[in-house]
């Protein structure tokens, strides 16, 4: 496989990563308390889609290779899963008093009722969407890539979601509401801020990418109850590359993950891939440390900004 | 009478939650009790299970350091223990790729090392250097993974404690040739195969039939009871509760002293409020390095005893539930109560062992048919393994919002006897009123939400550090 095609990989894998660290940096940045449940969040979105693509079937047109009732799906899927967040906060987080670190423990027992309602429900096998797969886009071949518009799919949503968000923070009233509610959440209150609405607000978005991530991963792999769980780790390195509770920071921080988690395969052979290195050059590492190189990352930067890229003084 | 009177008067002092956790504790015990004596549980098994609690109580201990003392937020239970079972395990085990059975290291024609049989040069044996060399690696390890994340803030550590584990399942699951990869590591010899006496104490006590009686009332029921052999495996089961039981005293017997030394006392504080200690000048780094440390040694030694327990070690041990299991046991017992560790560990063998149990023993199907509730029922009890998962999560969630400091939080371990009977002058404050005011205010607080929490100077609070 060529470098190109690598790339082209992580890009759609950075899309997904992106979506998912945008979810748990927003709601980090206002529940002001790291998500465990997150990745559970994301399997919730994924196993609606399924379900709800499995009634509304290959409805209607094709749009870059997937039927009507995908997007459908998806809508649902990411409904869902803000659904249940909106629901756990009101239900579960909104009565504690615990401070943050209590709030981090609960959320974990949420991601394992999150988790064991779907393995009763599911079982705990691996499932797909019913979507015929497609042949590389021949345009793309001659350069090496191979990649199927399911995968351009991807990246266009995930495009299309951050722009929308970034317009939503930045130039709608809900979106500065949100904004001075992470700055400062006593000045924002005494300012006239509903914050216990700006927090729904924020659990509906944040859950929603969260639904949406779930739902493209198991568009781009495949649906098991565990999936979510084994991407929350790779989410979180990306959270905290870009700065714990930073939007912009967790886009940056999730496209690099994303990329650096797809780029493993060439790290025994860089001397033949980059220039103006020795042809034998090469770091000795399976694909089966990705993950674990991510980490090894996100440490090696928190030594050198315990902040991470975009975060505040974090110490 | 006599006897009657003190357990009276020793119940009448507990606290509520002690006497909760008295009642569960007996009827626990009472249940194993019917179950041996009805042949329903075999005596081996229930040395295993007894074997298995003293090993939640070690991790349990070990977390109690990090989270109860000092506030580390320690996601890395589960790689520590690991990191223990394979230390003893790489070293003793029957297929490990580079075990010491025929060990020899010379230089110059002066053999250094040399192995034989399971000992080092014929004296020790090698499950001792196992223990050695897990706790020295578990060590190594915990300053490695606390030199980037102990200075950061306490949620970051969470997260990065939980990558690194991750990272140290990998390595273990991948690197083939020295750890077996996901095969994993079996034929390990007990932990006291190869010691003179206790090696081979198993086989040479005689073997014991209890014969089987029946018993009832002519004409009403008659019922089976007893009926086992207790052999070498009975023996070797007892030795390795034995094991367990010489660990967990000896752990026990360090953290109290540790506890309500200077040292332990700064860890408090730093628990508490780490500027302050920083301000009295305490190197808070250097605390919580030593405090990190010293838990992970003891995590890696439940995991020396685990690996010569269950006799076969795998990567799968280092999965994270593990360590979400034994935050439970830690945050139900009351953060920093060593007391509140021993009986969480109880409860969450009882939920391991105990829905696996029950899916046995319940019947498959609801024996009235409703619509829903039938098939609901089935799917619960037929997938014992996401039933526990499900019980798990609820636990958590109901403690944290009912019990956030735990059952039985550590105010009476805190206090030091001699201290109290220093310092019972006037306008002192009675230690005992504390405990009791404190579990009359955290039984409101049950009933009326974490508002009517006590907010006691004296008393530190088991549940939570402030931001």
């Amino acid at each position: 496989m060529s470098v190109l095609e690598y790339l082209a990989n992580g890009l759609v894998f950075s899309s997904i990563i992106v979506l998912s660290s945008i979810g748990l940096s927003l709601v980090y940045s206002i529940a002001n308390f790291a998500n465990f449940a997150h990745g559970d969040t994301m399997t919730v979105g994924a196993y609606t889609a399924l379900v709800t693509f499995g009634f509304v079937g290959s409805l209607g047109a094709e749009v870059l290779g997937l039927p009507l009732g995908f997007f459908l799906a998806l809508v649902v899927g990411v409904a869902v899963a803000a659904a249940v967040a909106v629901l756990t906060h009101k239900i579960v987080y909104e009565p504690l008093d615990v401070g943050s670190i209590g709030l981090l423990i609960t959320s974990i027992g949420v991601a394992f009722v999150y988790r064991a309602i779907v393995q009763l429900g599911f079982g705990t096998g691996f499932l797909e969407f019913q979507i015929p797969l497609l042949r590389p886009i021949d345009a793309l071949l001659p350069f090496g890539i191979r990649m199927t518009l399911h995968d351009v799919a991807i990246v266009a949503s995930a495009v299309v979601l951050v722009a929308g968000l970034h317009a939503l923070l930045q130039y709608t009233d809900l979106g500065r509401k949100m904004r001075a509610t992470a700055d400062n959440p006593s000045l924002a209150r005494v300012s006239g801020i509903r914050t216990d609405r700006i927090e729904i607000w924020t659990w509906v978005i944040g859950a929603g990418l969260a639904g949406a991530g779930g739902v493209f991963l198991g568009l781009y792999s495949n649906i098991s109850p565990r999936m979510g769980f084994n991407i929350l780790l790779v989410v979180f390195a990306a959270v905290i590359l870009g700065g714990i509770g930073s939007v912009y920071g967790a886009m940056a921080g999730g496209f690099l993950i994303g990329m650096i988690n797809q780029l493993t395969p060439i790290l025994p052979r860089l001397g033949q891939e980059i220039p103006f290195l020795p042809e034998r050059f090469g770091i000795p590492i399976g694909i089966e440390y990705a993950n674990a190189i991510a980490f090894l990352i996100m440490v090696a930067v928190l030594l050198v900004r315990p902040s991470g890229i975009a975060g505040e003084e974090a110490v | 009478m006599n006897v009657v009177d003190g357990v009276r008067g020793w119940f009448g002092e507990l606290t509520r939650a002690e006497r909760g956790v008295t009642g569960f504790v007996v009827v626990l015990a009472a249940l194993l009790l019917v179950g041996l004596v009805t042949g329903g549980l075999a005596p081996t098994y229930f040395l295993y299970l007894v074997g298995l609690v003293g090993m939640y109580v070690l991790l349990s201990f070990g977390l109690n350091v990090q989270w109860g003392y000092t506030g580390l937020i320690n996601f890395s239970v589960a790689a520590f223990f690991g990191i223990g079972a394979y230390g003893t395990a790489l070293l003793t085990a029957g297929n490990s790729p580079v075990g010491a059975d025929g060990w020899r290291l010379s230089l110059a024609g002066v053999e250094l090392v040399w192995v034989s049989g399971a000992r080092l040069y014929g004296l020790l044996p090698l499950t001792v250097l196992g223990l050695l060399l897990a706790v020295a690696l578990a060590a190594a390890v915990a300053v490695a993974i606390g030199i980037p994340t102990l200075r950061l803030r306490a949620d970051y550590l969470a997260i990065a404690s939980l990558g690194l584990a991750e990272v140290v399942r990998l390595l273990f699951l991948n690197q083939r040739g020295v750890t077996n990869g996901s095969a994993g590591l079996r034929g390990l010899p007990g932990f006291f195969d190869g010691w003179p006496v206790l090696g081979t104490l198993p086989q040479t006590l005689p073997g014991v039939r209890v014969h089987e009686l029946a018993v009832g009332l002519p004409g009403v029921f008659t019922t089976r009871l007893l009926g086992f052999t207790l052999g070498a495996p009975f023996w070797q089961a007892l030795l390795n509760v034995a094991l367990v039981l010489a660990m967990v005293t000896a752990v026990y017997a360090v953290l109290r002293r540790v506890h309500r030394s200077p040292w332990g006392r700064v860890l408090a504080t730093i628990r508490s409020d780490e500027d302050l200690a920083e301000a009295l000048g305490k190197d808070t780094y250097a605390f919580k390095m030593q405090s990190f440390v010293l838990g992970s040694v003891i995590m890696a030694l439940a995991g020396v005893f685990y690996a010569h327990l269950n006799l076969f070690v795998s990567p799968g041990d280092l999965a994270p539930i593990n360590t979400f299991y034994v935050w439970i046991a830690v945050i139900l017992g009351g953060s920093g109560s060593n007391r509140g560790a021993i009986f969480g560990g109880f409860v969450v063998i009882a939920i391991r062992e105990g829905t696996r149990f029950l899916g046995e023993v319940l019947p498959a199907s609801f024996p009235v048919d409703l619509p829903l509730v039938t098939s609901t029922y089935a799917t619960v009890v037929n997938n014992f393994a996401s039933t526990r998962l499900l019980a798990v999560g609820v636990l958590i969630i109901l403690v944290m919002r009912f019990r956030p400091q735990g059952v039985l939080p550590p105010q009476r371990e805190l206090i030091w006897p001699s201290s109290v009977a220093a310092s019972a002058g006037p306008g002192e404050t009675n230690p005992r009123e504390t405990i009791e005011e404190d579990a009359a205010a955290g039984a409101h607080g049950t009933d009326a939400g974490p508002d009517g929490e006590p907010d006691e100077p004296a008393v530190r609070n088991g549940g939570e550090t402030d931001e």
